[in-house]
């Protein structure tokens, strides 16, 4: 039976997950309808996703405040320590995330009257499933304190990165085909490593919600090659 | 890198199991309470306790403590009312053989020696274990007197008396506050400076730890902070044990937590256990235990 002392505290910390929730929701929605936007050359939708942006920085920006609040006043400890520690690390990742949204946008005027061939439209649609769904995942993880479903997203982040590769060559070989030129080729795959860009964001937000969760930071391969040289240079 | 450690000064050799001791044995190290200068120490193990029970009479107020105390480290006790974590500090002096029914049961090891045997003069322990107790409690003597009571009870020569309060209040960071009124009355000093002047006293007689029960909560933020300092220099000397409800403080000062939770029986009585004993960086960032985690918290049962 647990009683709860610091009820004041804790609500503001739901508060803070509630809001990073519909912050993550926000970026999944962004995703797919800068896709469309994309897709049929809206360029007024674009505009309405890049003004949407803004929204999404306040909501950081007050998040992020909140954050500070909770520890300066707060002293948490424990797992509400690294529930905070985690909110302020995902705060970054998802406004990051929103920020590709926009840059995706703004492609789209730069893309207008390019012709994008199926293989093109197919890909991009099938990147925008995947950093959607990883989007989800990742905040799914996160709301539930799923430390199980954040370990499997770095996994399932390969299929977007592999479509990611034949997005590549697909925007290139239009381009030998003579569909587009150099310039919105060079455009196209920029917007693709923007999905991609998403898809590493979200696997960030699960390794994250796994310290959340266990405790144990992520691994970092740089991080234990330079441990492991340090180590060597102290022997 | 691993050499064998060289042995300091600071290497407290005790055993000849605390018999009672002619004059002689007690006498103090004048040098070593002045030597001022913080040296990096190897720790090792002071206090080994083995499945300790303590009773009052019939009731059962601390059961199953097993923990090790490491030298020159903070180990702080802390957990709710009632948790038994000051009638744990008070076992490791035999405090405890002051209260009427009082038993320990279990063993408490203090440098390989059982504390509770009866070979052991508890008055010898208190000397090597002293104690700074929650409320400011100087004699009703001058400042000098206060601190110079114990060497002089131990035998140190009147010479070098004069050097042992100045160093012990040196060391508790009290010095220069009170060199030129050593003569007046230790309850013309503030709490905080009391309390500094309790902990001159207790390292006085050249202790090996120092158990600390709730040392600051009579004092003020900018006097607990000053004591905080002091504890941390104090461990490149001694051990410290020390009994917190303030978290924040356990977490900014020791090395090494142990939480204490109360569980009540059937009949309603109230044994306290030792729930996690770990490093404190780990009890304040991912304890092991969910009770540690809903104290801490403050989702407290």
């Amino acid at each position: 039976m647990t009683e709860e002392v610091r009820t004041e505290f804790h609500q503001l910390m739901e508060e803070v997950r509630a809001d990073l929730v519909q912050m993550g929701g926000m970026v999944a929605e962004g995703v797919s309808a800068v896709t469309a936007a994309l897709l049929a050359g809206d360029i007024a939708s674009a505009d309405q996703i890049i003004t949407a942006d803004d929204e999404l920085d306040l909501l950081s920006l007050e998040a992020e405040e909140k954050c500070v609040q909770l520890l300066a006043l707060q002293q948490p400890v424990a797992v509400d320590l690294r529930a905070i520690l985690t909110d302020l690390r995902m705060i970054s990742e998802i406004e990051r995330s929103g920020d590709l949204v926009t840059n995706i946008a703004k492609a789209v005027v730069r893309l207008l009257g390019a012709e994008l061939v199926p293989r093109v439209r197919g890909l991009l649609d099938r990147m925008r499933e995947q950093a959607v769904r990883l989007t989800a995942m990742a905040m799914d993880a996160y709301a539930d304190r799923d430390a199980g479903l954040a370990a499997v997203l770095d996994e399932i982040d390969d299929v977007l990165d592999d479509l990611h590769g034949q997005y590549l060559d697909a925007v290139f070989a239009s381009q030998n085909a003579g569909h587009i030129d150099t310039q919105q080729a060079v455009q196209l795959a920029v917007v693709g490593r923007f999905y991609e860009r998403i898809g590493d964001h979200a696997v960030n937000i699960a390794q994250r919600v796994e310290f959340l969760v266990t405790g144990q930071l992520p691994e970092h391969i740089g991080a234990n090659r330079a441990r492991a040289r340090r180590e060597q240079d102290e022997m | 890198m691993s050499q064998e450690p060289e042995a300091s000064a600071s290497d407290v050799t005790v055993p000849d199991a605390l018999a009672p001791k002619d004059q002689s044995r007690a006498r103090i190290d004048v040098s070593a309470v002045a030597a001022m200068a913080p040296q990096r120490v190897e720790t090792s193990t002071v206090f080994e306790c083995a499945d300790v029970d303590v009773y009052y009479t019939d009731f059962r107020a601390l059961r199953d403590v097993t923990l090790d105390v490491n030298s020159h480290e903070v180990t702080a006790l802390i957990g709710p009312s009632g948790c038994g974590k000051t009638t744990f500090l008070r076992c490791f002096n035999r405090m405890n053989d002051l209260i009427e029914g009082a038993r320990v049961e279990g063993t408490i090891n203090y440098h390989g020696v059982d504390l509770y045997q009866d070979e052991v003069d508890p008055v010898e322990v208190r000397r090597r274990v002293g104690m700074v107790f929650q409320k400011p409690n100087p004699f009703p003597k001058s400042i000098y007197d206060n601190v110079a009571y114990g060497p002089r009870l131990a035998g140190v020569k009147r010479s070098e008396i004069d050097d042992v309060v100045e160093g012990s209040l040196t060391r508790a960071a009290l010095w220069d506050e009170v060199k030129d009124r050593l003569k007046m009355s230790a309850y013309g000093l503030s709490g905080g400076q009391q309390q500094r002047l309790c902990i001159a006293r207790a390292i006085a007689v050249q202790p090996d730890v120092v158990l600390m029960d709730e040392p600051c909560s009579a004092l003020d933020p900018i006097a607990t902070g000053r004591i905080e300092e002091l504890i941390a220099e104090l461990k490149t000397d001694y051990t410290i044990i020390i009994v917190t409800h303030n978290m924040q403080q356990a977490a900014r000062i020791s090395d090494m937590t142990a939480f204490f939770s109360v569980q009540a029986n059937e009949m309603g009585q109230r044994t306290g256990e030792l729930v996690e004993y770990a490093p404190t960086s780990l009890i304040f960032t991912n304890p092991d235990d969910p009770r540690t985690e809903a104290y801490i918290t403050g989702r407290v049962g």
